[in-house]
């Protein structure tokens, strides 16, 4: 048999916007009237998740089912653990339960740095990442105690959030799970609609114009004028066109990305579901840390909650620093340097995650002394819009290193 | 009612945008092109173009001859095909279309726009043995060039019982370029010897007049511009024509753009494109290449099908590799002959018998720009044999073909004999 299999990867073209918005309908209708067809609006899911997953992509729709599978079993044993009486709430089986969550991705990032063909199947699903960043949060709230029942259903749901599947932004389950369990109301949900048709018209332009524009028109020009000219200068092999790489680069990626965001984010509000936003007019930051206020915000906050701000805790109750300096800065290290990681096990991602660690330091560091001094520092408009442009191009800078373009130039590869 | 007419103003605009959208692509649109747009695309080698259609067919229906070739053609040195042609004010102008990477099977796709204006005329191809490797032609080049315009105009046209529509069909839905959709599915059923249901065309139609809007509005976008570049070189010619004086000239440029290297290679394209790292790497790096065995000489019999079809007057053009590059490699001549000699067999039996055989004259001096690009002397060679090509009245060309250079056992096919071009009157015997 001959089967011809219609695979749909989520916002890769138009077209999908089509066959999305037609099976939208339903759902649309039944939201202006107040009512939520949960049983349509799975299958709907089921659907669109299926496509993503069938035809050639068919080994990561068992890896995703083996994942799904997996997940459950740890978070529900977990949560029954927190939520018998007397529950012991050791911190042994908590640190357990994170591990075992983040295994399967710890796994997979490993298996995808080993050589090609060494590995002799295929590994991972699109969004696993993002799943397994949702997963962990839950199990974090059912330590503390802020998460004290889940619906599997509604976790199920939740996980699998069709819109946000493949790269977020991450939403929080009781965030999720207050949307999901009522309808708006018309006039909230006509405002809905009104941000939703306005994000998805702000997402074509940046993504299928700007980011277009970027990425597909001038990007593989100037990459292949800054190899061209690099390779015969020699020696570092950087030129005028490395800089034009990375600003390039640095538009490509926001554009694409931001507009990827708006997507997930419009079709969630067409579906009554308030997905957080993940972009923030990232260029105007004044520093580093407002830029990472701004630039996808999902992924930063689920980093400082649960990553910087537990190890921030734990580190003052079992008192390993002396100084609160000392220990914003080791927490700023982890942060950033897990980030690396996670993005790939390859030196551009890990120097990325340096590089903003130690960006984030020395603008802590300059913070405290411009306290110090506050008289002696001018403060005016051209103070702010120099601040505005500093921040850009150390941003841009790092992009070029994230973007793994210095690696081809140097070494050859990517 | 306040309800009703917010949603007014949010999907009112949507509304206008789609119906705008549907207005814009499937309205058949008309434009003409400037003498000098056509001018610009004829010589921008740009894969918008070579994908596109409107730009060819105006052009061929002015006094353009398509060169069809690869990277050899933007070998822009004072002798190159359309400096010549400009500085004499020849009678024709060639249209280059193709560059680093097209091979057969994306000329064949390419080719599928102009058959019309190409009826009853004239052609030119340089057709190099560097094509017919052991893949045929390259996944990520094709990428570059493949058109779902004219690969939607091959569908709409082909006939499910003729053996070059399903091997061409095969070929090009085997792509990783064609994704799914109308056009692979279409194809897939052509490949399997199945007729095109009337919803199939229907769909393909539309598609098809989707990317012809897309072709009209897009197409003069991104053009490499070369005028002033041809302009410049010209003025390094004699003003009038004369071989030796223009043999002369081909001498002095040669000599001044080849004197970093002694392998005869053009001083930038050393510089940039052969540092020591990648030189060193380079050398005997050849030995095992084969151009024998190879699916590029049943898409090579894809391009000639086409030429049957439309009774286009075709020359073609088969170049060397520079001698001392192809020493240095280690990429055996003898080979080379032998696939050169291949290709020759397939054209001449099957009536193609405009040949120039460049292919023995790597060793000349100054013949080749750089590595296996012709340059100067090179290009004074091919237009010894254009010129009295192009000189000869247009006419209908009738060709003789026959499938069996579909094959695997052609594409397979090892020593087959060298022929004596030379020798017309012995060709026509086989």
């Amino acid at each position: 048999m001959n089967f011809n299999f219609i695979n749909l990867q989520p916002y890769s073209n138009p077209q999908y916007f089509i066959y999305l918005l037609i099976a939208l309908i339903p759902m649309i209708i039944g939201l202006y009237n107040g009512k939520r067809f949960k049983t349509y609006e799975a299958i709907f899911s089921l659907v669109f998740i299926f496509l993503i997953f069938d035809g050639d992509h068919w080994q990561q729709g068992i890896n995703i089912i083996l994942y799904l599978i997996y997940e459950f079993v740890i978070t529900f044993a977990y949560l029954k653990y927190r939520t018998k009486k007397k529950s012991p709430n050791k911190t042994w089986v908590f640190y357990l339960a994170v591990i075992l969550a983040i295994l399967p991705l710890t796994a997979v990032k490993i298996l995808t740095a080993m050589p090609v063909g060494t590995v002799p199947f295929v590994v991972g699903f699109l969004g696993l990442s993002y799943i397994t960043f949702k997963n962990v949060q839950v199990i974090m709230e059912t330590r503390d105690g802020a998460i004290k029942e889940i619906e599997p259903g509604t976790y199920a749901r939740f996980l699998l959030f069709f819109p946000t599947i493949s790269s977020g932004p991450i939403d929080r389950y009781r965030r999720f799970k207050k949307d999901f369990d009522k309808a708006p109301s018309r006039e909230d949900y006509i405002t809905d609609m009104q941000y939703a048709v306005r994000y998805l018209f702000q997402g074509f332009l940046y993504k299928f114009i700007i980011g277009w524009f970027f990425g597909t028109y001038c990007l593989p020009k100037i990459a292949k004028a800054a190899l061209l000219v690099g390779n015969s200068v020699g020696g570092l092999k950087l030129s005028w066109w490395v800089l034009a790489y990375m600003y390039c680069y640095s538009m490509y990626l926001f554009f694409d990305f931001a507009g990827y965001s708006l997507f997930a984010v419009s079709i969630s509000y067409f579906m009554g579901i308030h997905t957080p936003m993940n972009f923030n007019k990232p260029f105007i930051s004044k520093n580093i840390k407002d830029f990472w206020n701004r630039w996808h915000m999902t992924l930063s906050f689920w980093f400082r909650d649960y990553i910087y701000m537990r190890f921030t805790f734990f580190a003052m109750k079992k008192k390993l620093f002396k100084s609160r300096i000392r220990l914003s800065q080791v927490s700023y290290f982890l942060l950033f340097l897990i980030m690396g990681f996670w993005h790939g096990l390859t030196w551009y991602y890990i120097v990325y995650g340096i590089f903003h660690a130690t960006a984030i330091c020395i603008n802590d560091a300059w913070l405290r002394f411009k306290r110090k001094h506050k008289k002696q520092i001018p403060r005016n408009k051209f103070t702010e819009w120099f601040a505005i442009f500093l921040t850009f191009n150390v941003v841009c800078f790092s992009f070029l290193i994230f973007s793994g373009f210095l690696s081809q130039l140097w070494f050859g590869w990517k | 009612m306040n309800n009703k007419r917010r949603l007014w103003q949010i999907f009112g605009p949507v509304i206008c945008a789609v119906i705008l959208l549907i207005v814009v692509f499937l309205i058949p649109w008309e434009r003409t092109f400037s003498n000098k747009a056509i001018y610009e695309a004829a010589n921008s080698q740009n894969t918008t173009v070579f994908k596109g259609v409107k730009m060819k067919q105006e052009a061929f229906k002015r006094n353009y001859v398509p060169f069809y070739g690869s990277s050899e053609l933007s070998r822009f040195d004072p002798l190159h095909p359309s400096i010549l042609a400009e500085k004499y004010h020849r009678n024709y102008r060639p249209f280059l279309l193709g560059g680093a990477g097209s091979q057969s099977l994306a000329q064949f796709v390419g080719m599928q726009g102009t058959s019309k204006q190409l009826r009853d005329k004239k052609a030119v191809v340089i057709i190099s043995p560097q094509w017919f490797t052991k893949q045929g032609q390259n996944p990520q080049a094709f990428d570059l060039y493949y058109s779902p315009l004219q690969t939607a105009m091959f569908l709409l046209k082909a006939n499910a019982k003729s053996k070059a529509d399903r091997y061409a069909a095969q070929r090009i839905a085997a792509m990783p370029t064609v994704k799914n959709g109308i056009i692979k599915s279409c194809l897939k059923k052509v490949a399997r010897g199945q007729k095109l249901s009337d919803w199939d065309r229907f769909l393909l139609e539309q598609r098809q007049r989707m990317l012809v809007n897309e072709d009209n509005f897009f197409s003069t976008f991104q053009l490499r511009n070369r005028v002033n570049k041809i302009c410049q070189k010209a003025k390094l010619l004699p003003n009038t024509y004369s071989k030796s004086a223009l043999r002369k000239v081909a001498d002095e440029q040669a000599a001044m753009h080849t004197n970093s290297n002694n392998l005869g290679i053009d001083n930038t394209f050393y510089r940039t494109r052969l540092p020591k790292k990648v030189l060193k790497k380079l050398k005997g790096s050849q030995k095992h290449f084969d151009y024998v065995k190879s699916p590029e000489y049943a898409d090579f019999q894809l391009l000639l099908t086409q030429f049957a079809k439309q009774h286009t007057n075709v020359l073609f053009i088969i170049p060397p590799i520079n001698a001392k590059w192809a020493k240095y490699t280690g990429l055996s001549q003898k080979m080379y002959q032998e696939s050169v000699a291949k290709i020759e067999n397939q054209l001449t039996n099957q009536g193609f018998e405009n040949i120039a055989d460049l292919s023995k004259d790597g060793g000349k001096k100054y013949f080749m720009e750089d590595t296996i690009h012709l340059g100067w002397n090179g290009w004074l060679a091919v237009d010894d044999a254009v010129k009295p090509f192009m000189a000869t009245p247009n006419r209908r060309c009738n060709y003789d073909l026959s499938n069996y250079y579909f094959s695997k056992k052609w594409q397979n096919k090892k020593n087959v004999k060298p022929l004596n071009l030379s020798n017309k009157e012995a060709l026509k015997d086989k």
